[in-house]
């Protein structure tokens, strides 16, 4: 069943309302910096409601910051940063951002490809919205921001181990502590 | 012991006529500060929420906030269960506004593949998230009304959520958790005479919220205690991600039912009320006018609700009905399938938000073409707004951080999924 | 006092007095974390009102409450914090575990959740339901009551169990 032949009632008709946008949007994109975008992926021949557009690591900040401060494209809202875990070969973690443009109402999803150990960079200086989110990527998936303010555990226990989202830990079996988690006075200088 | 400095001044209101003593906190601290855990068990009843501030007096110098204290791994059992198992733990996300999180989570579903919800489950469906949205802004207010002192506003509040779930137990049979919504549909029809009830219990919660309008709005001690704190501006609140009644307070007019409208709500007539300031009165003030756009829109509802299926009758989602299970053997093998194994949902990805109560509700699901989703990811409005708590309590007073807290609506089930 | 230790007619008089003292004001300290905390609230407020039972006095501070109402899940990050209220309560103090999640788990057997708040302090009564209908917690604390009536923490009674077994072992 094809998740392009979306009834209205269910949700809008984003293709058609944004359609020719999208297309205008990512070619303005590859134009302004070459080699950033790597693949799209289009919810005309791919099953997804907006386009996927595939960044390389290093670019995802200029990239954010155009679709941002653009004025065809106004992307001035994150909506999420997450990750999922891919066992890609071309990087095990797919890092997933959100965006949205309240004033036109569209959205876009971007993507970076991370294999264990590479970094990437923090959008906390685009959206200081997404030091949070950031950090709970790290914890979950152990994908590390490189220029976050301060990226430290923030669903778990800051002396968890282990990334509790990865495919290849266990839903069960748990860690115990003792005591509370202490107050951390380098947070308050 | 130093002097103070006593400066009258009548910024700190902004209400002429209405002065505040402002003393100059060096005088008398020095400059000694004391660091205070407001820790996850704490008298503001918002769930296990930590705070630890550096106060010069009484004054918050600098603060930083953790969760995580309520954290139940949902994103994680979304990748063991199968889609209709999932349900169940959708409620517990906005625990105050289950019905929202419901047909959220259905809408994703549903989207991902391809089906069409018959008319009569989408009226039903839109009554349940705008009843769960009255009751979520009266829990908000009536807990913030609470923290500041004013108890039988919080009172006047509960009674008409008391009555309000009286209606969803007679609609679903539980009162708070209610996974009522099923892939495709809804699980039980609405009982003869219900949207009379329900017409009953809006003409009297107008009449309760007018009532509650008077008591709080134009009183001279709620004033003080909430225009001009935690003001959040507009630029700030695109920065920090805010959605919902939390954004409009402070001039963002953005509320994605009318903007990209789903379900019916293009049929049904209702105004987004915006405010300008971003403070917590005014966050108050919307909540307030968005129960009465609410009540309209139940009304409206109400009205249009005609007969019909509520489930759509597709192989895949649907379970068979009792009768057919119990006589037939086809029935049986597809009830035994459908829960045992579950349903394979076509490969895909999609993000779908919604206007809940707090703001922008969103789940990102990516499925491999199995029972089981790939990945469960739930955009909870509750951690932007969150984040923002220390942004807008730093500088401020302890009493003005109790304010803003209840004021955010930070819901811990949304916040830890 | 008789010859063999037990209490005579006077003082188990004055026991009965003390316990129904005690179980008639039992003031409760609200550790609602998630769901249930909300369902704790409806039943302190005015549709099922537990003031009718002297619970009316809710007080927040571990020293001044005898009952801890643990509604809500308490995971693995909660569970020092819980341990610590509960030490700080003074005798005699009684745990109602209100809910499933509290109780067991719940429907959450998951890497971060302990199964049980049993596994860290000892309960009294259990409340079991998603959340628990107001009325099976006025239930609970009605046979909570009774418990207090017949004069023992459950602590005091384990304790005491366990004397009798050493003194069996001797």
């Amino acid at each position: 069943m094809d998740i392009r032949t979306r009834v209205s009632t269910i949700y809008g008709d984003q293709i058609e309302r944004f359609g020719a946008q999208w297309k205008a949007q990512v070619e303005e994109l590859r134009a302004a910096h070459p080699g950033a975008v790597e693949s799209v992926l289009w919810p005309e021949s791919y099953p997804t409601d907006v386009p996927i557009v595939f960044v390389t690591r290093d670019q995802i900040l200029t990239v954010l910051t155009q679709l941002r401060d653009n004025p065809g494209m106004e992307y001035n809202f994150l909506s999420d940063i997450t990750a999922t875990d891919e066992g890609d070969e071309h990087g095990r973690f797919h890092v997933v951002y959100h965006l949205f443009s309240p004033k036109n109402g569209w959205r876009l999803r971007l993507k970076v490809r991370v294999s264990e150990g590479q970094e990437v960079p923090s959008a906390t200086a685009v959206w200081p919205a997404a030091n949070w989110v950031e950090r709970e990527v790290w914890d979950m998936f152990g994908v590390k921001f490189s220029g976050h303010p301060d990226l430290r555990r923030i669903l778990m226990d800051q002396r968890w181990v282990g990334h509790p989202l990865r495919k290849d830990y266990p839903l069960r079996g748990y860690q115990l502590f003792p005591d509370p988690a202490p107050v951390d006075q380098s947070l308050l200088e | 012991m130093a002097q103070m400095n006593d400066k009258i001044s009548e910024l700190q209101t902004g209400i002429p006529g209405h002065y505040a003593l402002e003393h100059d906190p060096d005088d008398l601290w020095g400059e000694s500060r004391v660091i205070v855990n407001i820790g996850p068990t704490h008298p503001a009843m918002h769930g296990a929420l930590r705070m630890v501030a550096k106060l010069n007096g009484e004054t918050i110098e600098k603060s930083y906030c953790e969760f995580g204290y309520t954290h139940r791994a949902k994103e994680k059992l979304g990748e063991n269960r199968t889609y209709h198992q999932f349900i169940v733990y959708t409620d517990r996300l906005n625990y105050c506004s289950a019905l929202t999180n419901n047909v959220t989570y259905a809408m994703s579903i549903e989207r991902l593949m391809g089906l069409e919800v018959p008319e009569r489950a989408i009226w039903l469906r839109m009554i349940s998230v705008e009843l769960a949205r009255v009751i979520d802004h009266l829990i908000c207010i009536g807990i913030s009304a609470v923290d500041l002192g004013a108890f039988s506003f919080f009172l006047y509040g509960f009674q008409q959520r008391e009555e309000a779930y009286s209606l969803i137990e007679a609609l679903c049979g539980a009162r708070l958790t209610t996974s009522y919504t099923r892939i495709g549909g809804l699980a039980n029809d609405a009982p003869d005479g219900w949207e009379r009830q329900v017409k009953e219990w809006v003409k009297k919660t107008r009449k309760v919220i007018d009532e509650m309008d008077e008591l709080l709005t134009g009183n001279r001690i709620w004033h003080q205690r909430t225009v001009g704190v935690g003001a959040i501006s507009k630029e700030d609140c695109l920065r920090y991600s805010f959605t919902g009644p939390n954004a409009r307070a402070s001039g963002l007019d953005v509320d994605l039912r009318r903007d990209s409208p789903t379900m019916f709500y293009r049929d049904v007539e209702f105004d987004v009320p915006v405010a300008q300031n971003g403070d917590v009165f005014d966050r108050y003030l919307i909540r307030l006018e968005e129960i009465r756009q609410s009540l309209n829109i139940i009304t409206q509802c109400c009205e249009k609700l005609k007969k019909g299926p509520i489930w759509v009758e597709d192989k895949r989602v649907r379970i068979p009905d009792k009768d057919v299970v119990h006589n037939t053997m086809e029935g049986l093998i597809h009830h035994f399938k459908f829960f045992m194994t579950g349903f394979d949902v076509p490969a895909g990805e999609a993000y779908t938000p919604f206007e809940a109560s707090n703001g922008e509700l969103g789940f990102y699901v990516v499925s491999k073409g199995g029972p089981y989703a790939h990945r469960m990811r739930i955009r909870g409005p509750s951690v932007f707004h969150y984040q923002a708590l220390s942004k807008m309590a730093d500088g401020g007073k302890i009493g003005d951080m109790v304010a803003i807290l209840g004021s955010i609506n930070v819901i811990a089930g949304e916040l830890d999924r | 006092m008789s010859k063999d230790g037990s209490a005579a007619y006077f003082t188990t008089r004055l026991d009965d007095f003390v316990n129904w003292g005690r179980k008639n004001s039992l003031w409760p300290l609200p550790f609602g974390t998630s769901c249930c905390g909300i369902e704790m609230m409806a039943t302190l407020a005015s549709g099922y009102d537990m003031a009718r039972f002297g619970a009316e006095a809710i007080r927040f501070s571990p020293r001044q409450a005898d009952l801890l109402i643990v509604a809500g899940i308490i995971n693995t990050k909660m569970a020092p914090v819980l341990k610590n209220v509960y030490d700080q309560m003074s005798e005699p103090k009684w745990v109602m575990s209100f809910g499933a999640c509290a109780s067991s788990g719940g429907i959450f057997n998951v890497y971060s959740v302990t199964q049980g708040i049993d596994t860290v302090i000892p309960v009294d009564v259990y409340v079991p339901g998603c959340p628990p209908a107001p009325e099976g917690v006025l239930h609970a604390l009605m046979r909570l009551q009774e418990r207090v009536a017949q004069g023992e923490t459950f602590a005091q009674r384990r304790e005491r169990q366990m004397r009798n077994k050493l003194e069996l072992e001797r």
